[in-house]
């Protein structure tokens, strides 16, 4: 598949969010504007959705960054989820970290990925088997 | 349940058409037909988004582009 960049909750946040998200918008920025260059796929794990929706009167931002604005989410499949859970063993890791080991293992499924996180170092630790892997820091 | 399919007419240079039959087949033609519109659709749409950015909040640095661009894996 595609060269993917793929967005954590950190990422959703800052470009949902971007006029209040100073810097970490216009990284966010930055590196979509490299994806699009790039004719690169721009996704987001359906599990970050846990991390950043908060209910009906908090997500419009999320929900319009989400309709149209050529962001998909890519929804949790088996496959991913047990990629996951070996990711976590491999590290000896609790489930604490499952959404950052869900969002690796999505990026797995792609001929090249980039991640834009908030934090680059857990990421980084269960990605780095993966050289076609990258992790970009916000 | 698949969507609903749309039937379309379109016409494209038949050194392309000929390329995409033998890639493909004729039975993988409107698989690669609505992959390739939908991520065209997309990237018409990211566009956009990226411009709306642009015109409410200033254009990106060229730092923080060259950091962005160093990042992306080279091909």
């Amino acid at each position: 598949m595609a060269e993917t960049l793929i967005l954590d909750s950190e990422a959703v946040h800052a470009l949902a969010h971007a006029a209040e998200r100073g810097v970490l918008a216009e990284r966010a920025r930055a590196i979509l504007a490299v994806a699009h260059e790039k004719r690169a796929l721009v996704r987001v794990p359906a599990p970050v959705l846990s991390e950043v929706c908060r209910g009906p009167r908090y997500d419009s931002a999320i929900n319009h960054l989400l309709n149209a604005r050529g962001i998909g989410v890519l929804d949790l499949t088996r496959s991913i989820a047990q990629r996951a859970g070996h990711l976590l063993a491999r590290l000896k890791l609790s489930s604490a970290h499952a959404i950052d080991a869900f969002v690796v293992a999505t990026s797995l499924q792609f001929d090249a990925a980039v991640i834009a996180t908030g934090d680059p170092d857990d990421i980084q630790r269960l990605a780095s088997p993966f050289r076609h892997v990258r992790v970009f820091a916000l | 349940m698949g969507q609903a399919a749309a039937k379309l007419s379109v016409s494209v240079p038949s050194e392309l058409a000929a390329a995409v039959r033998r890639r493909v087949g004729a039975r993988g033609l409107s698989g690669f037909v609505a992959r390739a519109m939908a991520h065209e659709l997309e990237r018409e749409q990211l566009g956009a988004f990226l411009a709306e950015l642009e015109r409410d909040l200033g254009p990106v640095s060229k730092t923080e582009l060259s950091k962005a661009r160093r990042a992306w894996p080279k091909r």
